[in-house]
């Protein structure tokens, strides 16, 4: 037998566990106070008159009764809602068509195609948007919800093309011939059999694309500039214009616009995450 | 003999009559199916960034532009503030580093699969989902150097309370504050990003560490390091992109590019350009810098994970 080392023995063991596990739990703690701050602070906060928060204690609801009453909050959030969603629909519309195509119907040059589409994905949004900005107001499109749809349309599309393409390149070749064989065309496969069974990918293009959506500001910046037409977002940036230091406002606002996106994070959390890493496994 | 031949080759021939309808419908519908995203991504992306191009040789003000050459690109980096804002981009690379070990070294402690890690990991992700103007907001009202400025009471309560630094004040400070607020934000998705990759590891490679007497240090630096390794060139190559291309927001609520340029990264030099100065060609030309940066280091991507095949 060799002479039993000290660190082996059960007491010692247990011990040395119980603490890394101690300071594991101490760090994670540290670290989920670091990173849920900001929601208390904003929370906190909303619900303080400026004078409350200067003084640093006290609650009222002055503050929300002011945003509400200062700002067109419901119809920014109506706004933001109608342009997130009709976004949505036609990213998915082209993307999952798009995909269909480039992965499961390969065509001569559909491989060039999808290059392209990779390429397009690799353009910086500022790099592009200030000819984008010309040419639409040159179309008269600015001020418009359909110029903004287009705009934020057309830079979600080629990831979620991506992610289509290489979704539907994963699905077994026999579900098309067995559906062709039983005399669906390629158009009716898409349909009945390759939209339902891309589901999965559809959740995760959605998601996607209405936290980086509902989120963006610059796009609504440019493209919606008249109070009637701005999105939650635009309308969450100008408060310090309008209410000059008004922090309490502030919060409240930042609140009320990160609400809707943290609800949908929260529901479909699994699917973002699938969204990330797909990319990976290309 | 030839009636026998002939019955063999009926039903090849058939196929083939029934076949090639189908292909030349294959054919048809693929093109079909990739107009729509053809169409909506050229327009509105690719003739644009062509435009940028076309444009970053001109003096354009958003009406006319008239052709001047390579002179543009020269005059742009011969300007002191272009260079400053190359620098500020510069500068931003520092925060990459802090922005993987952080998430990666959260993401080994998650690993081990503690009870309650599920929920850590949706609380520490969950940044993800705020703006970048809520962030902004929130981080100013972190940096702001009044009795209620949060970095300020933090210190006071820390027996710092000598010590009350005005980040955002300064020129040489206000990207450093930026720099913070973006290590914050991008955590959560680097993280999930690391443990991606973790959850690729087989249980028994860490079991097979275990029985050789390998501790904990050991098995993160010599296992899953080594392993995960794609998975963090990925997450910095995203997080670069991300510091050079999709901070515009939290800039322009967080500092508005200042004190002076300060804090203006090229991507938000652009904007303030074209925007604010209306020097269109010079937001252009600009443009084309940014564009060509963030698509060779996207390139460089795509070779890793292509590479590792």
């Amino acid at each position: 037998m060799t002479t039993p080392n000290w660190s082996q023995r059960p007491g010692i063991l247990v011990w040395r566990r119980r603490t890394s596990k101690t300071l594991t739990y101490f760090a994670l703690a540290v670290v989920t106070v670091i990173m849920l701050y900001p929601f208390w602070l904003m929370g906190q906060m909303s619900f303080r008159s400026l004078n409350q928060y200067y003084l640093g204690k006290g609650f009222s609801l002055t503050t929300w009764h002011d945003l509400f009453a200062a700002l067109p909050i419901g119809h920014e959030l109506l706004n933001s809602t109608l342009i997130t969603l009709s976004s949505i629909l036609v990213i998915l519309a082209v993307s999952t068509t798009g995909g269909y195509a480039l992965g499961k119907l390969q065509y001569r040059l559909s491989g060039v195609v999808f290059l392209i589409i990779i390429s397009a994905m690799m353009v910086p949004m500022q790099s592009m948007i200030i000819p984008e900005f010309v040419n639409l107001a040159r179309l008269g499109f600015i001020n418009h919800y359909y110029g903004a749809i287009l705009v934020y349309s057309a830079l979600g599309a080629p990831f979620a093309t991506f992610l289509m393409t290489t979704y539907f390149r994963r699905l077994p070749e026999d579900v098309i011939e067995a559906s062709l064989i039983d005399g669906l065309g390629y158009g009716s496969v898409f349909f009945r059999i390759m939209l339902p069974l891309a589901l999965p990918a559809i959740a995760t293009v959605a998601v996607l694309q209405f936290i980086q959506i509902w989120d963006d500001l610059l796009v609504g910046l440019l493209f919606l500039q008249t109070p009637a037409h701005r999105t939650i977002t635009v309308g969450l940036e100008t408060i310090p214009a309008q209410h000059f230091q008004d922090f309490p406002m502030e919060m409240a606002g930042s609140l009320v616009s990160a609400l809707p996106a943290v609800i949908v994070f929260l529901i479909f959390q699994r699917y973002l995450v699938r969204g990330l890493t797909m990319g990976m496994s290309k | 003999m030839t009636s026998q031949e002939a019955a063999a080759r009926l039903p090849r021939v058939r196929r083939r009559a029934r076949r090639s309808p189908l292909v030349a419908q294959r054919r048809r519908m693929g093109i079909l199916f990739t107009l729509p995203v053809a169409f909506l991504i050229g327009s509105l992306l690719l003739i644009p960034i062509g435009q940028t191009f076309y444009y970053s040789f001109t003096n354009w003000d958003g009406f006319t532009s008239h052709w001047i050459g390579f002179t543009a690109y020269t005059n742009l980096f011969h300007n002191p503030e272009f260079v400053t804002v190359l620098e500020n981009n510069a500068v931003m690379l520092l925060a990459l580093p802090i922005s993987i070990v952080l998430p990666l070294a959260v993401a080994f402690l998650l690993n081990t699969q503690l009870r309650g890690w599920r929920i850590f990991r949706s609380v520490f992700f969950l940044p993800t989902a705020v703006s970048w103007v809520v962030i902004a907001f929130v981080a100013r009202r972190f940096f702001d150097p009044d009795k209620q400025g949060i970095l300020r009471s933090l210190l006071d309560h820390t027996g710092l309370g000598f010590w009350h630094p005005d980040l955002l004040a300064h020129e040489h400070s206000a990207l450093i504050a930026v720099m913070i607020t973006f290590i914050w934000s991008v955590f959560g998705t680097n993280m999930i990003i690391f443990l991606a990759g973790m959850s690729t590891i087989d249980q028994e490679i860490y079991d097979a560490a275990k029985v050789d007497g390998a501790g904990s240090f050991t098995v993160m630096v010599r296992i899953t390091f080594p392993l995960i390794k794609r998975f963090v060139q990925f997450a910095f190559i995203i997080s670069l992109i991300t510091a050079f291309s999709a901070l515009f927001s939290l800039i322009i609520v967080m500092t508005n590019g200042g004190p002076g340029y300060g804090s203006t990264t090229l991507e938000f030099f652009i904007y303030e350009q074209a925007f604010t100065e209306n020097n269109f060609g010079v937001a252009a030309t600009a443009g084309v810098v940014l564009f060509v940066l963030v698509f060779t280091v996207s390139m460089v991507q795509l070779r890793l994970l292509r590479s590792d095949d």
